[in-house]
C-alpha cells in the first residue's frame, strides 16, 4: 500500500466500505477512469466556474495537454463548503486542486489532505518573491500550519463595518473616522434606530462576521492563541526586512477554549444587549446575503462584512456611493478578525506536479487581476496589495475602500478567525449557545459556560 | 437430458445445447433466462442504488472511519455511545414532535381541502385548485426554506408584519425554543400539502357515491355523515397517506437545516441533521451511520405499528 496515491487510497476506502466485510481491494487498483499518458485531466474546486475561466483557459491555452475541469462547490459559509468537500473525499472522488478559506485552512493541512508547499516554495523562490511582496505578512501567516505552507492565497476579507449612508444621513450623522470607539458605535446605533423600522445594528449567528469582531475588538478570542515554531525559512525568504513580519511564527495555534472568559462574557452581554434595547433586531442563523437583503432594503444602519460587499451591495441593487465602510470601533483594542481564502494541493493526488505548475500561473499578478470576484466588480478583496486600487473599489463609490487593505497594514496585530483541524464542530456549538444567549433563553454567562464545557470536550476528543 | 422431449429440430446453432428450444424444458429455461434478463437492470438499480448502500450503512455503523484514514472495526461502540448520548436522544425527541405536529396538519388540510376540492369536480376549477395546490411540491425544498426564513423573521418578516397589523405581538418564530419546531413543522406543511393533498382527492374520488348516497337518504348528513360515513370509507387512504408521511417526516432535514440550523439551541435539530453533522462536521462517519440505522429500525417499527394499529380503525370494502 506504500505506492498509493491519496486518491487511489480513499478511493480504495470507500470501496472497502462498500464491501465491509467483504475484501480488500487489491492495492494497484484504481477505481478512477486513469487519465491516458499525454492528457492530463485535473479537478479544480471553485466557487463558481464563471470568476476562473479566463484563468483556466490562458492556462490550457498554455499546456494543450492539461484539461481542467472546474467543480463549482458554493455553502452558506465555509465551513459548509467543507463539509461537501469532505463528501466527495467520502466518494473516493476528491479534487485535485481545493479552494479553501481561513475557517478550514487547518484542517485540510491537520489531516493530511492538503500537501505542504514548503519544498516547492523553496525551489521556486524566486518565481515567487513578488507575489509575496506584494501580499501582506498578516495574511501569508494564516498559510502556514506547523512551520509550513500549505495554501497560495488570492482573497481576503476582514471584517469592518458597513454604513448605511440613506440611514446616516436620515439620523444627521457623519461617517465616523479611524479611531472612533465602542461608544461613538453605540451613539450612533441609538441614532439610527427606528427611522421607517430600521435597527442600527444588525448581525447574523454564524463564525466570521458575527459578534465575534467585538470579541476580537475586547482583547481576547473564543480559544487560546499561540505562534506555532517554525516557519524562519518562509519569513527570512520572503519578508526579510519587513517589520510587519517581525515574530511571526509557522503558523496560528490554538490551544484550548476559553469561551467563558471575562472579556468573552463582557462581549456577548454588549451584544446581546443591543437587542434587548432594540438597536438590533432578532439574531437569526444565516449566510451574508440575510444581511444584504435587510441592509439594502435600508433596514440596518451599521453591520459587519468585508471587501466583498462593496460590489456584492452593488449587485443587489444599492446605489453607488449609499454605503461605506470604517475599521471596527476600538474597545479596548482595535484588533479585526480576517479570512484568507486560496488553493491547496490534494497530497497523494498523482498530478502534485502539474498542480502545483498551474499553481505558479494562478498567482501571476494578471491573472488574478482579470479573476472575475474581482472584475468587473470586486466581490471580495484581493490579497494583493497592487490590486486594491481607486479603479477597481472607486466604481463601487465606497470611500473608503482603503480600509480594507488598511485593516491589516495599520492594525497588523488582525488575525485569522480561529481555525483549529475541528473548525466545523467548533463553529455548532459557537452558533448554539450564541442563538441561546441572544433569544435570552440562557444569560451569556451561562451560555459561554455552556459553550465552554462542550468545547473543552471537544478538545479531549481531539487530544 | 435424455428424458426431455424433443419437439422439433429448430435449435439454433449459437445457442449452447441447454438452451435448446426443441424440448419443453429448453423453452423453459429459455423463458427463465429471458426473464432474468429483463428484470437485469432493475436488479442492478435494485442492488447498486438500494442494497448496497444499506449495507454500507449497517457495516459503517459497527466501524470508526473520519474519510482521512480506513476504517477500522469497533465493533458495537458506536451504538453503545448513541444510547448515551443526550444530543441524539434529543434529535429523536425532536424529530417525533415535528413529525407528529407536521403530519397532523397535513392530514387535516388534505382531508379538508380534498373534500372541498372534490365538490368542483366536474367544473374547470377543480384543475385549477389541484394545480395551485400542488405546485409547492415541485419546488425545491432549500428554496422554499430560505423564502419562509424571511417570511418569519421576527423583525423583518411578511407573517409578523400583518400579525402586528391586526394588533398581535411579534412571534419570535424562528428564535424561541417553545415555537421554532412549530414554525418548522407550519413551512413542512406548506410545501408538502399538495402532494398528501392529491393522494386523498383521489380517495375521495373513489368513494362509492352509491354508500354516501344511501347515507343520505337515512338522515346522515355534515358532520355526522364524514364522520360515520366518508371517514371511515376513506381510511385506507387515510392509512397509505400516513404512512408514507411519517416515513418522510421522520427523515425531516431541508427545512429546519435551513431555517434554524437546529436552533434555537438544538431545539429544531432531527435525527437526520444529526447525522449529517455528525458525518460532516464531526467527520465521524461511523457513528453516523450507527444513528441512521438505529433510526431505519425506528421508522420499521412506526410503520409495523401503523399498519398493526389499522386493523383496529381501516375499513376496507
Amino acid at each position: 500500500m506504500g505506492n498509493l496515491s491519496r486518491r487511489e487510497m480513499l478511493q480504495a476506502s470507500a470501496a472497502g466500505v462498500a464491501g465491509a466485510a467483504a475484501a480488500a481491494l487489491p492495492g494497484s487498483v484504481s477505481l478512477a477512469s486513469a487519465p491516458s499518458q499525454d492528457q492530463i485531466n485535473m479537478r479544480y474546486q471553485v466557487f463558481n466556474v464563471d470568476t476562473v475561466q479566463h484563468m483556466l483557459n490562458t492556462y490550457m491555452e498554455l499546456n494543450p495537454h492539461v484539461n481542467i475541469e472546474a467543480i463549482s462547490v458554493t455553502g452558506v459559509d465555509h465551513q459548509e463548503v467543507a463539509t461537501k468537500i469532505l463528501a466527495t473525499l467520502a466518494a473516493g472522488n476528491p479534487v485535485d486542486v481545493g479552494f479553501a478559506c481561513t475557517e478550514v485552512t487547518h484542517l485540510y493541512a491537520g489531516e493530511g489532505l492538503a500537501q505542504p508547499l514548503t519544498p516547492r516554495l523553496m525551489d521556486d523562490a524566486d518565481e515567487f518573491m513578488e507575489y509575496y511582496a506584494d501580499t501582506s505578512a498578516a495574511l501569508s501567516e494564516t498559510m502556514l500550519y506547523e512551520g509550513d505552507v500549505y495554501q497560495l492565497m488570492d482573497n481576503f476579507n476582514a471584517a469592518n463595518m458597513f454604513f448605511n449612508k440613506n440611514l446616516l444621513a436620515e439620523a444627521g450623522l457623519e461617517m465616523p473616522g479611524k479611531e472612533w470607539t465602542k461608544d461613538d458605535f453605540y451613539s450612533m446605533a441609538q441614532a439610527m434606530t427606528g427611522i421607517d423600522g430600521s435597527f442600527g445594528y444588525g448581525w447574523i449567528n454564524r463564525f466570521w462576521g458575527s459578534w465575534m469582531p467585538w470579541i476580537f475588538v475586547n482583547d481576547t478570542n473564543v480559544l487560546e492563541e499561540e505562534r506555532a515554531p517554525g516557519g524562519e525559512w518562509f519569513w527570512d525568504t520572503f519578508y526579510a526586512g519587513d517589520e510587519r513580519a517581525v515574530g511571526r511564527g509557522g503558523g496560528w495555534r490554538w490551544p484550548a477554549p476559553q469561551a467563558n472568559n471575562p472579556k468573552m462574557v463582557e462581549a456577548l452581554e454588549f451584544v446581546v444587549s443591543l437587542t434587548q434595547e432594540g438597536l438590533t433586531p432578532a439574531v437569526e442563523i444565516g449566510g451574508g446575503t440575510t444581511l444584504l437583503g435587510f441592509f439594502s432594503g435600508n433596514k440596518l444602519g451599521m453591520t459587519p462584512a468585508g471587501g466583498f460587499w462593496a460590489g456584492g451591495l452593488i449587485n443587489s441593487g444599492l446605489e453607488p456611493g449609499s454605503f461605506d465602510t470604517q475599521f471596527w470601533p476600538e474597545w479596548k483594542s482595535q484588533r479585526h478578525q480576517l479570512g484568507v481564502c486560496g488553493p491547496w494541493i490534494l497530497d497523494g493526488g498523482g498530478q502534485e506536479d502539474q498542480c502545483w505548475d498551474f499553481l505558479k500561473h494562478y498567482k501571476k499578478r494578471e491573472i488574478q487581476d482579470a479573476l472575475g470576484h474581482f472584475t468587473p466588480l470586486p466581490l471580495t478583496t484581493p490579497t494583493r496589495r497592487s490590486l486594491n486600487t481607486e479603479e477597481r473599489f472607486g466604481q463601487t463609490g465606497v470611500e473608503n475602500w482603503r480600509v480594507f487593505y488598511d485593516t491589516i497594514d495599520e492594525r497588523p496585530d488582525t488575525g485569522p478567525i480561529a481555525q483549529p483541524v475541528f473548525v466545523v464542530e467548533l463553529t455548532n456549538i459557537f452558533t448554539r449557545y450564541t442563538g441561546l444567549a441572544t433569544n435570552g433563553e440562557q444569560t451569556p454567562q451561562e451560555a459561554l459556560d455552556n459553550m465552554q464545557a462542550e468545547m473543552e470536550d471537544l478538545y479531549a476528543r481531539n487530544a | 437430458m435424455a428424458s426431455e422431449t424433443t419437439l422439433g429440430s429448430g435449435r439454433r446453432n449459437w445457442l449452447p445445447a441447454w438452451l435448446a428450444g426443441d424440448t419443453v424444458q429448453g423453452i423453459r429455461r429459455q423463458r427463465m433466462v429471458l426473464g432474468v434478463l429483463f428484470l437485469l437492470p432493475t436488479l442492478i438499480g435494485l442492488i447498486v442504488f438500494v442494497l448496497a448502500p444499506i449495507v454500507v450503512a449497517v457495516a459503517l455503523g459497527f466501524m470508526k472511519w473520519n474519510v482521512f484514514r480506513p476504517p477500522e472495526f469497533i465493533g458495537l461502540k458506536n451504538f453503545a455511545r448513541l444510547f448515551q448520548h443526550e444530543l441524539v436522544g434529543n434529535s429523536f425527541s425532536n424529530t417525533f414532535v415535528m413529525m407528529a405536529m407536521t403530519v397532523g396538519m397535513l392530514e387535516v388540510f388534505a382531508i379538508s381541502l380534498a373534500l372541498s376540492v372534490h365538490r368542483f369536480a366536474r367544473s374547470r376549477l377543480a384543475y385549477i385548485f389541484r394545480t395551485v395546490w400542488f405546485l409547492p411540491v415541485l419546488l425545491s425544498g432549500v428554496s422554499v426554506a430560505v423564502t419562509l426564513s424571511y417570511l418569519f423573521h421576527t423583525d423583518f418578516g411578511v407573517v409578523n408584519y400583518y400579525l402586528g397589523v391586526l394588533g398581535i405581538d411579534k412571534v419570535p418564530w424562528l428564535v424561541s425554543s417553545d415555537i421554532v419546531r412549530f414554525s418548522v413543522s407550519l413551512a413542512t406543511v406548506w410545501r408538502n400539502l399538495g402532494f398528501t393533498f392529491i393522494i386523498y382527492l383521489g380517495g375521495v374520488s373513489a368513494l362509492p357515491q352509491e354508500i354516501l348516497e344511501a347515507a343520505t337518504v337515512d338522515g346522515a348528513r355534515g358532520l355526522k355523515r364524514l364522520w360515520l360515513i366518508t371517514l371511515p370509507l376513506l381510511s385506507p387512504t387515510i392509512l397509505f397517506a400516513t404512512v408514507i408521511d411519517v416515513i418522510r417526516l421522520l427523515q425531516f432535514f431541508d427545512e429546519p437545516y435551513v431555517m434554524t440550523r437546529g436552533g434555537p439551541g438544538d431545539s429544531s435539530r432531527t435525527t437526520v441533521m444529526m447525522v449529517y453533522d455528525t458525518a460532516f462536521a464531526n467527520l465521524e462517519f461511523g457513528y453516523a451511520s450507527s444513528i441512521s440505522v438505529i433510526l431505519f429500525l425506528i421508522i420499521l417499527a412506526v410503520t409495523g405499528f401503523q399498519f398493526l394499529l389499522s386493523k383496529r380503525w381501516v375499513f376496507y370494502q
